[in-house]
This record gives structure tokens, C-alpha cells and sequence, in this order.
């Protein structure tokens, strides 16, 4: 009887086995299951830069224009701005006038107590562009914005004030800004109007209003959330206006995203506003309930719950990458399970960088050192090193420009990136270091390629670039060390060699060729590694980048790169693809390559997700029946034995 | 008795106090808090914002000031925010002590019973080939590295059999089961075969005893004799290692936490110390120690209560 009772026990536990990781209920609910690795770094809209970040507050934060969905290349539409700003010229500056939709809510929170939410206004936006000017925020764009009067010296007056001050530093920021009256190039002309005054034209100024960090903020939200007595920090309770609201901040399980019922697009179908209207099916957004990431830190148990059909979406694995892609097409097994392939150019750019400031291989260097830099760059193939390191995920770099940007001339070939070693051997005694040989010591030239990247991974990388320039007898120590030290050496212009990457924050050729511009060298802060200074190359980015989309921004473009390829600072690798599987059920999923919050677009058929996983997810229960048997076979013997020691 | 314990909480106390100060050395002079702020605030941050930083986690006064805070707030259990990202250490331990729990507790209470049982059928059969065949299995078992356990057991159980979730967790009640079974499993697996063979040393060793002679000679039963002669008297060295175990329950288990992705206090330490987050580290390892030292004495006390042969003194 026991045992009978013991056997169904066990059947009822093996019925009840599972691997589905949700609650039975959520099957019917369209939710979107995604997975993360690591935990947002901050959901301050004005601060966050990381695409985890940009994965969770995209949805959150509406911003006040937003890029069109399917259109490419890329369009900007209204968002929370009524219609798309013009720029317009007064007493010597350039205005753009921003227009707000006048019955936008926040999604409810218990900072606007006692009521629930409250309307939101231009001086929002105006509380945001301080907050980036503030300099205890640490936003990392404020100089991008500093075109706009006053912008910078606002947070100078800010920090100089707090320094002074001890009462006014103890004061809430949004009363310290008001207290010294603003930034004076943002004025707020009504509750729905505000006017950007710019000292000198800034087109790009557009792409950043299609990012969170100028997305409207409620003070009452940075006021109360202070982090304090049990209370979140307000870099972990966003209170925005977007489609969803975050509904469990868990960065050590998951974050969970539901519909905010405040949304202007839920609360207004009747707009038929251009940020709530599905392009190409013309039905009102958002079509899911919710969206919900799940902290998987590896990537093997992460794919495998994406297999299973637990993740709508993901990455491919390296180990995996062969089984599932074949001629860069989906292999059959996937397409039978109904998965879909998206690939997507993501506008970016990797390259090795020489170190213009270093008397070997820079610009003191003169035309020996121009040589040098020549012949390194022929002898690196960047189609090899995409198929040994990344499976062939990319596109070989010829300029810094990638595709999808204004200026990317696909028929363009840089006559010193492809594999020429006979030339390099030329250029390098051209250099004055025939075979490599550095007449000075007699021996080969000696290099030094410096890195933050500790990991064997990334040695075997490097090092494969220094197989490549041993071919010209060159020896590239490679010098790996902590982030510290790296910056450290940085600072102080002590590295020859470095590998790095940028990837678009919008989609305009400024944006790239800015990285050589001497006024964003990294000796002044900015991300212009390279220290590459040249009169001629400042000249026309000034000149190309305020400019519109036109021919004569091309043909600027054009002289630019040649100017690139002769001097060739960088090394051009290549521009990131990226490879994403997306399961059968989901609708309206497309690749944006820019960090574009697209969550309100995807739709999901949950009865075919229901149906697919059930099916994929069978427990296999035998191996228990043959667990069983095993037990017996081995009880049978020791029960003999035993009666025989009785007896 | 009282005397003893005293005596030994007293020494408890100067180790945990050693330990306070090795922590202090270790975490405010050989790394640099410009450093700390860096990896918080990211590489942009301008040295307004690294200054603040420094300022409001106090790391900008002398250090004989840092000294005194830092014993005040280990020994009144407030440890403050995270170097990572300000969140309050204390509500940490309390959101991760469920998960490490409901990790532990089961592979506790699972653990002892069954490494018992079978270790004791082990020993009945001693010198047989069944106990032959356990203590191979046995020190096999114990050879087999934790994380092939744990790899092993995700792609067997989780992805080949589709039992459980292959990793993951939810407190939720109704389905928080799901999610620690392979984890337990894995643990149980994994901790089986050294529990196994240590204790069936212990019972064989026993059973060889004259007062086990006497009582098979006076026709007690082979099941009596086991379970009342053999195991009640072997219990020391078992309650030793058991009571040992307890306080850790709490701190959860670092490889199962990290790699199940539990939320537990156990990953919550290998995320401080991948994100240089010392402050939870110093709470952490403090933690560790006090519950250490408190096992320590629980143990001891535990011997008094198992055998009444010993008197702490």
C-alpha cells in the first residue's frame, strides 16, 4: 500500500515537470521574453548610454521625435513634438521651436502624490537639458550639446554655486536650477512651447531629441526617488511617458515592463499620432501587454532557452553559430522550426589606431612614419579576421563611413586595405626600415600595441595581429593591462598601437568622421584616440558638418576620406553585423542596427507560441522507467545477501 | 559548561575582530577609491563627479577616521550602500537570503537523510562487493569536478529530458519549485559522494565495536543494530560536520547561485567581486566569518548534547 501510494506521488511530481519557466497563466498574455546578461548600469534617461540600458528605458521614455520604423535610410518623425522642427534664424542664432502635444501624461507614480500623474509640459524638457548640463548628473553628452547658449556655463555656474554655497547645494536641484534661472539658450514660451537657442547651427541637434537623454523628466520624480530611506534612487525608477511602465526592477532576476495606460497612443487613438500608428499594417500601437527580461549571465543555458522556445529572441552563440547559419542563410532544421534570420549592418566602425603623437609611428615621423602606417595596413586581412573570430559576422571597412550612413560608397576600395605584401615590403624600406630591420639597433622594429583587454580571447586577437606584421619583420609586443593603466597611458600619450570601436549614436557621417577631428582629440577629453591632427582634415569637417545631405556634402566627404587613406591613422577593419534569430510566432520584428526602442511595434501570436512550445518541450520520461529497473537490479542481489547473513 | 561557551565566544569575538581589520587593510590600502568611483560612474565621468562619489562614500577622510566607521558599521550590522550602484547592503542580504534558502534548505534536509541512508547500507553490506562497488562510485563521484555537475545536469536534465528549467528562478510560490529541483539535484549529486564515504568510515568503524558485538551476540537484529548501536554512537563526528554546515545555509552557494542564476547571497558575492564592489564584499566575507565562528561554537555545544561522555571545560 505504501509503495503504491509512493508510486503515484512520483507520478503526480513527473506529471508535474516542466522546464517552462513562466507562470502557467502568462501563456495566454502577449509578453515578450528576452534575455539580459548583465544588469543596466543606470536608468537615468539622462545618463544612460549602455544598450542594456537603452533596452529598458527606450520603451519607457518617449522622447520627442523618434526615427520611423521601416523607412531606411533612416527618418525622423514627431514623437511627443507635434511636428518636426524647423530651424530658424534670430539676432545671430539658431532656433528651433518645440511644440508638445498638449495632453501628454506620466505614467502613475507616488511621486506626483496626492494625485496620480500630472501633465507633461515644456519645462520638462527644459528640467532635462539642465539635468545633462549639471555636472553631479555626469551625463556623458553635455559637450555634444554645448552648441546650445549657455549650456556649458550653466554647469559651471552650477558647480561654482554648490562650492559657495552649503545652504545651496543642500537645496532640491530643480530649485537650485530655477534659483539661477535656467540655461538661457532653453526658454520655455508656453506649457506645451519651448524654444532651443543655438549659438551656431547644430543639424545633428534633431538626432539627439530622438534619444532618451532628452526625454521630458517630472522633477517631483528626481525629488522624491532620492535613494534615501528605503526609497529607490531615481537611476532605478524611471517615470516616464512611453508605452509601457516599468512594473519590477529586479536586476538580479528580471525587469518587467507592462502597457502604461497613460500613453498618449492608448488614450488618443483618435491622433493617429506618427509614434502610435503601425506603418505598414496603418492599427493603433502598442500590440503587446507587457515585455519581460530575464537575467541569464551565459550564453549557452540562455540559447538553449531560446531553442526551447522561452526567449522570442536572440543572439547566436559562436559555439552554435556553424550549426544554425550555413552560406550566411538559416540551416533547414531552423527554418523548420519556423525561426526567422534578421541580419543588419549595425553602423559602426572597428579599426586599429596608430598613435599620430608617437615619434615612430606618427605624424612626427613625417613621410617615414606615413609609409610605415601604409605598409602595416597592408598586411592586415580583415576578411580573415572576421572568420576566424567572429564567424564572418561583418563587413570589411574601407573608410570609417559604414553603410547605412550618408557618405558610404559601396564601390569605394582603399588601395592600402587589402593584402599586398610585396607593396608593404616596398613601403617599408620606403620607411626607412628595410625587412623590417630598424637600422638604428640592427634589429626588427619594435612596437608596442596597447590594451585594456585582459582576457585570452582577446590575446588571441591581438596576437593575430602581430602575426600579420611579423610578416614585415615588424615585433609588436603586446602590452595588455587594467583599465586604469591603460587610461593612464592614454593621458599621458604613451601607446603606439590600440584596437578600438564606435558605434552610431545617430545616423549622420558627422558622427564618424568627427573621431579624427582634432577638436575631438583624447588629450582634450574627446574619442579621438588617435590624436590625428591635421589643418586640412579639420578645415573640411567644419565645412562638411553642418551641411545637408547634398552634393556638396558628398563631394567633401569624398576629399576627406582620400585625405584618410593617404595619412592613414586608422586601419580599417570593419563594420559589425549583427545576427539575430527570431522565433516563427513573432510579428512586425525588424533590425534597426541603431539602438531604437522597438518594443511597441512587435506583435506576437501567443496560440502559436502556446502550440510550439508544448510541442519542442515533451519531458522525456523513460530514462526514470530505466532508473527504476537499475535500483531493482541492484536491490535484488543485497536483499539475498542479506537473508543469507541471517541464516 | 557556560564558562566554556563564554570563553569561546570570547575568542570568536577576537578572530571576528581580526578578521574586521584584515578586511580594513586589504580593502582601503591597496586599492585606490579614484579607482572604485571609475568602474561606478564609467569611464566619461568628469573628476567632479569621481569627487563626489569619493565624498559621499566616505572614502576621502584619514584613515584612522575610515578604522572606527568601518568597525562601528560592521558591529552594528549597518553596512551601508553598494560601491556598484548605491543600492542599501542590508536590503540586499534581505532579498537574497530567500533565494539562497530555498537553495540550501532543501539540499540540507535532503542531503543528510539520504548520504546517511545509503552510507549506512554501505556499511551493512561492508566487504561485499555492493560496499566495494559504493566506495568506487563514491570517490568517482567526489573526483567529477562541481561545474561538470552542473554543466552535465543542465544539458541532460534541462535541454536532453526537458525536466526542469535549465536555469533561471522565481520566487513565486507556485512555481518556485521548478526552478531549484535541478540545482538540488545537481547539489545532491555533487556533495553525495564525499558525505557517502566519510560517513560509512565512520559506521564501519563503529560497527566493529564490542559494545556492536555484544548486541548481535544478544540476537539483536541486523536493522536494530545498525540504527540503534551503529548510528546513535557515530553521531559525533556526523553532528560536527551537520552543525558546521547550518549557519552557511544563509550564504548560499556560490557555483549553484551563479551559474542557476539564483538571486541568492551566494551570487550576490561573485557579482561584488566582479563589479570591485567592496563594500558588499567586506559584508560579505564578514558575514562569512561570523557565521563561521558562530558554527565553531554550535558544534562544540552540539558534542555535549550527543554524547554525554564529553564536558566542556
Amino acid at each position: 500500500m505504501r509503495i503504491r501510494r509512493l508510486g503515484l506521488a512520483l507520478g503526480v511530481l513527473l506529471a508535474s515537470c516542466t522546464n517552462n519557466p513562466y507562470p502557467d497563466e502568462d501563456a495566454s498574455r502577449k509578453i515578450e521574453y528576452l534575455a539580459f546578461s548583465e544588469a543596466p548600469k543606470t536608468l537615468d534617461p539622462q545618463v544612460s548610454y549602455t544598450t542594456t540600458d537603452q533596452v529598458v528605458i527606450g520603451p519607457i521614455y518617449d522622447t520627442l521625435l523618434e526615427y520611423h520604423y521601416t523607412d531606411r535610410p533612416y527618418r525622423l518623425i514627431p514623437g511627443l513634438a507635434r511636428e518636426m522642427p524647423e530651424p530658424e534664424t534670430r539676432d545671430g542664432h539658431v532656433v528651433y521651436r518645440l511644440r508638445l502635444r498638449d495632453d501628454l501624461l506620466y505614467q502613475d507614480d507616488a511621486c506626483f502624490a496626492p494625485r496620480a500623474t500630472r501633465q507633461v509640459v515644456a519645462a520638462d524638457v527644459a528640467f532635462s537639458l539642465m539635468r545633462i548640463a549639471d555636472p553631479l548628473v555626469n551625463s556623458p553628452i553635455a559637450s555634444f550639446l554645448s552648441r546650445i547658449d549657455g549650456l556649458m556655463a550653466f554647469g559651471e555656474r552650477l558647480a561654482a554655486e554648490r562650492a559657495r554655497d552649503a545652504a545651496f547645494a543642500a537645496k532640491p536641484v530643480h530649485e537650485q536650477y530655477a534659483q539661477l534661472s535656467g540655461i538661457p539658450g532653453v526658454r520655455v514660451i508656453s506649457p506645451t512651447e519651448l524654444e532651443i537657442w543655438l549659438t551656431a547651427p547644430h543639424p545633428q541637434l534633431l538626432y539627439w531629441f530622438a534619444m532618451p537623454f532628452t526625454a521630458p523628466v517630472p522633477w517631483e520624480a528626481v525629488e522624491h526617488w532620492d535613494g534615501r530611506d528605503d526609497r529607490d534612487a531615481f537611476a532605478e525608477h524611471p517615470v516616464g511617458t512611453g508605452a509601457f511602465r516599468l512594473a519590477r526592477y529586479d536586476k538580479r532576476t528580471r525587469i518587467v515592463l507592462e502597457r502604461n495606460e497613460n500613453w498618449y497612443g492608448i488614450r488618443h487613438p483618435e491622433w493617429r499620432a506618427p509614434g502610435a500608428v503601425d506603418p505598414t499594417r496603418g492599427r493603433p500601437l502598442p500590440f503587446l501587454d507587457g515585455f519581460e527580461l530575464r537575467l541569464d549571465r551565459e550564453d549557452i543555458p540562455a540559447f538553449t532557452k531560446f531553442l526551447q522556445g522561452y526567449y522570442d529572441a536572440s543572439g547566436i552563440i559562436e559555439e552554435s553559430f556553424d550549426r544554425i547559419v550555413r552560406d550566411q542563410r538559416l540551416s533547414s532544421d531552423m527554418e523548420a522550426r519556423g525561426m526567422q534570420l534578421e541580419r543588419a549592418v549595425i553602423p559602426s566602425i572597428y579599426y586599429l589606431g596608430f598613435n599620430m603623437d608617437d615619434p615612430v609611428v606618427g605624424m612626427p615621423a613625417g613621410t617615414r612614419g606615413r609609409a610605415l602606417r601604409q605598409a602595416m595596413s597592408l598586411a592586415i586581412d580583415s576578411r580573415e579576421f572576421m572568420r576566424i573570430f567572429q564567424n564572418g559576422r561583418g563587413l570589411p571597412a574601407e573608410s570609417p563611413i559604414p553603410p547605412g550612413i550618408f557618405g558610404y560608397d559601396p564601390e569605394y576600395q582603399n588601395p592600402f586595405r587589402h593584402v599586398d605584401l610585396e607593396r608593404a615590403a616596398a613601403l617599408m624600406k620606403e620607411a626607412g626600415y628595410p625587412g623590417g630591420v630598424d637600422p638604428k639597433t640592427g634589429r626588427p622594429l619594435h612596437l608596442t600595441f596597447d590594451t585594456q583587454d585582459t582576457s585570452s580571447r582577446g590575446l588571441l586577437r591581438f596576437q593575430y595581429f602581430a602575426n600579420s606584421w611579423r610578416r614585415l619583420g615588424i615585433e609588436v609586443e603586446i602590452v595588455a593591462t587594467t583599465y586604469n593603466q591603460f587610461q593612464d597611458k592614454v593621458r599621458r600619450g604613451a601607446y603606439q598601437l590600440f584596437m578600438w570601436g564606435w558605434v552610431a549614436d545617430y545616423p549622420d557621417p558627422e558622427n564618424f568622421l568627427f573621431l579624427l577631428w582634432s577638436g575631438a582629440a583624447r588629450s582634450k577629453g574627446g574619442p579621438n584616440t588617435a590624436n590625428f591632427a591635421d589643418p586640412r582634415y579639420d578645415e573640411l569637417f567644419l565645412a562638411m558638418r553642418d551641411l545637408p545631405d547634398d552634393e556638396r556634402r558628398l563631394e567633401i566627404i569624398r576629399q576627406m576620406r582620400a585625405l584618410l587613406q593617404d595619412e592613414c591613422p586608422w586601419i580599417e577593419l570593419f563594420h559589425l553585423e549583427s545576427y539575430m534569430l527570431i522565433q516563427g510566432w513573432m510579428q512586425n520584428v525588424r533590425p534597426t542596427g541603431l539602438s531604437i526602442p522597438t518594443v511597441k511595434y512587435v506583435d506576437i501570436d501567443t496560440a502559436m507560441r502556446t502550440r510550439l512550445r508544448a510541442e519542442w518541450n515533451q519531458p522525456v520520461r523513460w530514462p526514470l522507467a530505466v532508473l527504476a529497473v537499475v535500483v531493482v537490479l541492484l536491490v535484488i542481489p543485497a536483499v539475498r545477501t542479506y537473508r543469507r547473513e541471517r541464516r | 559548561m557556560l564558562a566554556y561557551v563564554i570563553r569561546r565566544t570570547l575568542y570568536g569575538v577576537v578572530t571576528v575582530l581580526g578578521v574586521l581589520l584584515l578586511l580594513f587593510v586589504l580593502f582601503f590600502f591597496v586599492t585606490a577609491p579614484e579607482d572604485i568611483a571609475r568602474r561606478a560612474l564609467g569611464e566619461k565621468a568628469p573628476p567632479d563627479a569621481i569627487h563626489q562619489w569619493i565624498q559621499n562614500h566616505g572614502y576621502d577622510r584619514p584613515w584612522q577616521e575610515m578604522l572606527v566607521e568601518h568597525y562601528r558599521r560592521m558591529l552594528t550590522f549597518d553596512f551601508g550602500r553598494s560601491d556598484a550602484d548605491d543600492a542599501p547592503i542590508a536590503k540586499r542580504l534581505r532579498e537574497g537570503a530567500g533565494p539562497s534558502l530555498a537553495l540550501t534548505v532543501p539540499l540540507f534536509v535532503l542531503g543528510i537523510p539520504v548520504a546517511l541512508v545509503l552510507s549506512l547500507l554501505v556499511a551493512f553490506f561492508r566487504e561485499t562487493y555492493i560496499d566495494r562497488v559504493g566506495v568506487v562510485l563514491c570517490v568517482l563521484a567526489m573526483s567529477v569536478s562541481m561545474l561538470l555537475y552542473i554543466i552535465g545536469g543542465q544539458y541532460l536534465i534541462g535541454k536532453l529530458l526537458r525536466w526542469f528549467p535549465i536555469s533561471g528562478f522565481d520566487p513565486d510560490p507556485a512555481v518556485v519549485a521548478r526552478f531549484v529541483a535541478l540545482p538540488v539535484l545537481v547539489g545532491l549529486m555533487a556533495g553525495i559522494g564525499s558525505d557517502v564515504r566519510f560517513y560509512r568510515t565512520v559506521f564501519v568503524e563503529e560497527a566493529g565495536r564490542d559494545h556492536v558485538k555484544t548486541a548481535r551476540a544478544k540476537g539483536c537484529g541486523e536493522g536494530r543494530v545498525m540504527f540503534r548501536h551503529v548510528l546513535r554512537n557515530a553521531l559525533i563526528p556526523v553532528v560536527t560536520t551537520v552543525v558546521l554546515e547550518i549557519p552557511f545555509l544563509f550564504t548560499g552557494s556560490l557555483l549553484l547561485e551563479s551559474f542557476f542564476g539564483i538571486p541568492g547571497l551566494g551570487s550576490l558575492t561573485v557579482d561584488a567581486i566582479n563589479g570591485n564592489d567592496f563594500a558588499t564584499l567586506r559584508t560579505m566575507v564578514f558575514i562569512g566569518a561570523l557565521l563561521f565562528t558562530v558554527g565553531q561554537i554550535a558544534t562544540d555545544v552540539a558534542y555535549t548534547l550527543v554524547d554525554p561522555r564529553v564536558r566542556l571545560e
